[in-house]
């Protein structure tokens, strides 16, 4: 029972960093362009199927097929934005429902190209880590490590660059930002891009573990939505926490309730932390 | 007016039962549609319970019919009633802690979607993924026939227009009262409404559980004309469908929800597409409707044979 | 004593915005609040208007305790406050907006009658003595002749007239404003004056903050004098102008 437990704590966070990746690209967005891009489960459905196309389909090395499936999807990030979400900067709701939009437009390009049927990558890495009686596929701790990796280094970047605190300096005050030189276009479009790239790299670390098809982003975007809000919308350390606490919960969750009720778990955090603590979990501490 | 009688006189005109189908789904559709825009359009509030309001009472009026052994509309009203509670529950919750825009979109989202998981997993009584086939027809009592089966699309059509009239009347009536300049004053600017002693709480519950039991009752005619339920009503996209129609036909008049509806139920049946085109159309006419027409097909009308204010 | 505050404080994390407060205001009085930028005056009226809880302290109306109660609830009782950035309904026109605010005045007079007025088209009298209240209340105003503009394109005077005239629907018995005369041109200071002088010949009560003497010198009946949210002095115009402790919060000594 104890190791069932571990075990799960385990998959909990490793799923937990890929709510957190997500989340921190819900996050940022908001902070910086007062919207909630609701499309960036789709970047991640399309960081997958680059991923597994550049891999398996062109027979690039799955770590440069990665670096490539970030470009791709950065660079559809960037096209959104130009014809897209330039236009429903702090809308909240129009932005919402042209991310909505957008999911549809995907979705649906997806299905067109690779239907319905999942698609599974080979084996990038076989083999397993296993430690007191634990076992951890090897995939799955280097997936762990480079989304926790990501994630700290983009809060490293906005706790000590200069970029970072030009973007901190937006998300508290945009008028005195303006003003001190803060050149807000390319912040704004930047950000968009570079959360579309997070979810693109998501994707693709994704699909080297579980089955692919072209609706999976729709729970994610839902579980990172989720996770945000746990944390605090606008804590970027918070979103990893508060993927991972989602994604624990869940896993050991699942232990001791019927399976089926894993998604309820994310909606009854969310309605309490809402209703309590609005400002979130790391509230404060941004 | 004159619109309501040519739709009172259509099926003189149309006989193609595949036609007059469409149009029950539209009205019905568009009960929901322009429910839901009293509180979205009117009110200010982006609610993401439509859908449930809707699924729940289907459920609800089929239940009660099997279980309890009640008629149709015994049956309806008392899904309308319990999605009536649902909603003062989650009203409550909702406005008593003040969330506003995302997050009350976000909070209705979640009891929604709860809601469904419900459904989904209850399976000995909702039968789960699977949905209920419903094989009862609602009775109506018809001047010089007595108590006759509610069959045929005919007898459908009329039944769904009286309710859409009917739903567009009570809706017509609220946001020309005294209560719909409250709604006004919370859409525009909740605070400046609080302090000239409109009590936001209350006019924002009324307008959410109103708006949702008429979607309840749009939900009940609905599954039994389909003559299926299934989890899918409740579904998010379910909700976004409600959005894209409101948005569609435009948010500033009453009626102007149901062109939405009206568009969306009848274009996938005039152009065919395959379900994944259709996905994308959709969505484009979404984005489309929103950069570069947010007043809506209504809005863009009344705005072209408007005559311009300032014009000699 | 109409209404009566009794030590009054409010503190935002280690700020204290107001800062004991005591004073009363009789049936008719105009009483003016002065103090520089930075007083605690708009908190004041804020927590009296129900917008922010107390921390401390009593807020007495009619012999009823209102401290921390609803701004709806607060208005319905019979007091209301005016913004000091003029609040509007934006897309609006002034009329619409006067028909708003008439909701107290819909509620006193049908109470849970106006229910029935959503199923038959007639409000009947109360309808009427709405449509009548706002005509007056426009003419009081001066603002008869934007009646059927939208705010967007009132000036900023016409703005400021406008909230008052729609905390005038609401039949306040106690009118709180929040520097009303702060941004206008001498002349709309002028018919300002006016107004607030034919509202006291009515027999409301009011009471205006403003950082600016001279407009309130003139008006008030009775002055409080407020620096670093405590009071420091009270009486008429004149004695609290010429005291000490005003003048030097006023050069900022």
């Amino acid at each position: 029972m104890g190791q069932l437990i571990l075990g799960q704590l385990l998959n909990g966070a490793i799923l937990g960093t890929l709510y957190g990746i997500i989340a921190l690209g819900v996050t940022l967005t908001f902070g910086i362009t007062g919207i909630v891009n609701f499309a960036l489960g789709a970047f991640m459905m399309l960081g997958c199927y680059m991923a597994w196309y550049f891999t398996d389909g062109l027979g690039m090395h799955y770590a440069v097929a990665v670096l490539c499936a970030v470009l791709v999807t950065s660079f559809a990030g960037l096209i959104a934005d130009q014809t897209l979400f330039r236009f429903t900067r702090n809308n909240l709701v129009n932005g919402l429902l042209v991310s909505i939009g957008l999911i549809s437009v995907m979705e649906g390009a997806a299905l067109l190209i690779w239907t319905s049927t999942p698609k599974n990558m080979e084996y990038v890495l076989p083999g397993v880590f296993s430690f007191f009686g634990l076992v951890v596929p090897k995939m799955k701790a280097v997936v762990f490590l480079v989304l926790l990796g990501v994630i700290l280094a983009t809060y490293a970047a906005l706790t000590r660059t200069w970029i970072g605190r030009a973007a901190y300096a937006y998300a508290q005050n945009p008028e005195a930002a303006e003003l001190m030189g803060v050149r807000t276009k390319i912040l704004q479009s930047g950000v968009v891009v570079y959360s579309t790239g997070l979810a693109g790299l998501g994707g693709a670390l994704y699909a080297s573990l579980y089955s692919i098809d072209p609706t999976l982003g729709a729970v994610y975007i839902l579980k990172a939505v989720e996770a945000a809000i746990l944390a605090g919308i606008g804590s970027v350390i918070g979103s990893l926490f508060g993927g991972i606490l989602l994604g624990i919960t869940e896993g050991v969750g699942s232990i001791y309730l019927p399976i089926a009720f894993r998604d309820a778990y994310g909606l009854i955090f969310l309605i309490a932390i809402l209703l309590f603590k609005p400002a979130g979990l790391f509230a404060g501490r941004k | 007016m004159l619109a309501a009688l040519a739709l009172a006189l259509l099926p003189l005109l149309i006989k193609s039962d595949f036609a007059l189908t469409i149009l029950v789904f539209s009205f019905l559709l568009g009960m929901l549609a322009v429910s839901f825009n009293l509180i979205f359009g009117y009110t200010g509030q982006l609610s993401m319970f439509h859908a449930a309001a809707f699924g729940i009472s289907a459920y609800a009026t089929h239940l009660s019919m099997s279980l309890l052994g009640t008629s149709f509309w015994i049956g309806l009203v008392l899904a309308a009633l319990l999605v009536l509670f649902l909603s003062v529950i989650v009203g409550t919750i909702c406005f008593r802690f003040r969330l506003k825009e995302f997050y009350f979109a976000v909070v209705t989202l979640a009891f929604s979607e709860m809601a469904r998981l419900i459904i989904l997993n209850w399976n000995s009584v909702t039968n789960g993924t699977l949905g209920i086939i419903l094989q009862e027809k609602p009775r109506i009592w018809l001047p010089g026939q007595g108590i006759v089966k509610l069959d045929g699309t005919l007898m459908w059509y009329y039944v769904s227009l009286i309710g859409l009239a009917l739903t567009l009347l009570v809706c017509w009536r609220l946001v020309n009262s005294w209560m719909g300049r409250s709604f006004a004053a919370i859409r525009l600017n909740d605070e400046l409404g609080d302090t000239l002693g409109i009590n936001v709480f209350r006019y924002k519950l009324a307008a959410f559980s109103v708006g949702n039991m008429i979607a309840a009752i749009a939900g009940g005619l609905y599954s039994f004309f389909l003559g299926s339920i299934e989890p899918g009503f409740l579904s998010i996209d379910q909700s976004l469908a409600i959005v894209a129609m409101v948005l569609l036909g435009g948010r500033g008049a009453v009626a102007a929800p149901f062109i939405g509806a009206l568009v969306l139920t009848t274009l996938p049946h005039v152009i065919h597409l395959g379900a994944e085109l259709r996905t994308i159309v959709y969505g484009s006419i979404l984005i489309f409707t929103i950069l570069v027409m947010p007043q809506g097909i209504y809005g863009s009308i009344a705005a072209l044979t408007r005559r311009p204010p300032h014009a000699i | 004593m109409l209404f009566e505050i009794s030590g009054l404080t409010k503190r935002f994390d280690g700020l204290t915005a107001v800062s004991d407060v005591s004073f009363s205001i009789a049936q008719g009085d105009i009483v003016g609040i002065f103090g520089p930028n930075g007083s605690g005056k708009t908190t004041l009226l804020s927590l009296i208007a129900g917008m922010l809880t107390p921390s401390t302290g009593r807020i007495v109306w009619k012999g009823k305790e209102i401290q921390g109660h609803k701004p709806h609830d607060i208005a319905a009782a019979g007091v209301v406050k005016t913004f000091q950035n003029p609040q509007l309904f934006s897309e609006l026109t002034v009329f619409e907006h006067l028909m708003i605010a008439g909701h107290l005045m819909l509620k006193r007079r049908l109470g849970w009658r106006r229910i029935a007025t959503l199923f038959n088209t007639d409000t009947g009298q109360a309808g009427g003595d709405l449509e009548a209240r706002a005509r007056e209340v426009l003419r009081l105003c001066r603002l008869e002749g934007s009646r059927d503009q939208t705010a967007g394109v009132l000036s900023y005077g016409e703005e400021k007239m406008l909230g008052v005239a729609m905390a005038l629907m609401c039949e306040p018995q106690l009118l709180l404003l929040d520097e009303p005369a702060s941004g206008l041109g001498q002349s709309e200071i002028d018919s300002l004056e006016i107004v607030l002088r034919d509202l006291r010949a009515h027999g409301m009560t009011l009471c205006i903050i403003d950082h600016k003497v001279g407009f309130l010198g003139k008006l008030a009946d009775r002055a409080i004098s407020l620096h670093h949210g405590a009071k420091i002095a009270e009486g008429t115009p004149a004695e609290v102008l010429s005291n000490e402790h005003v003048i030097a919060a006023y050069l900022g000594r």
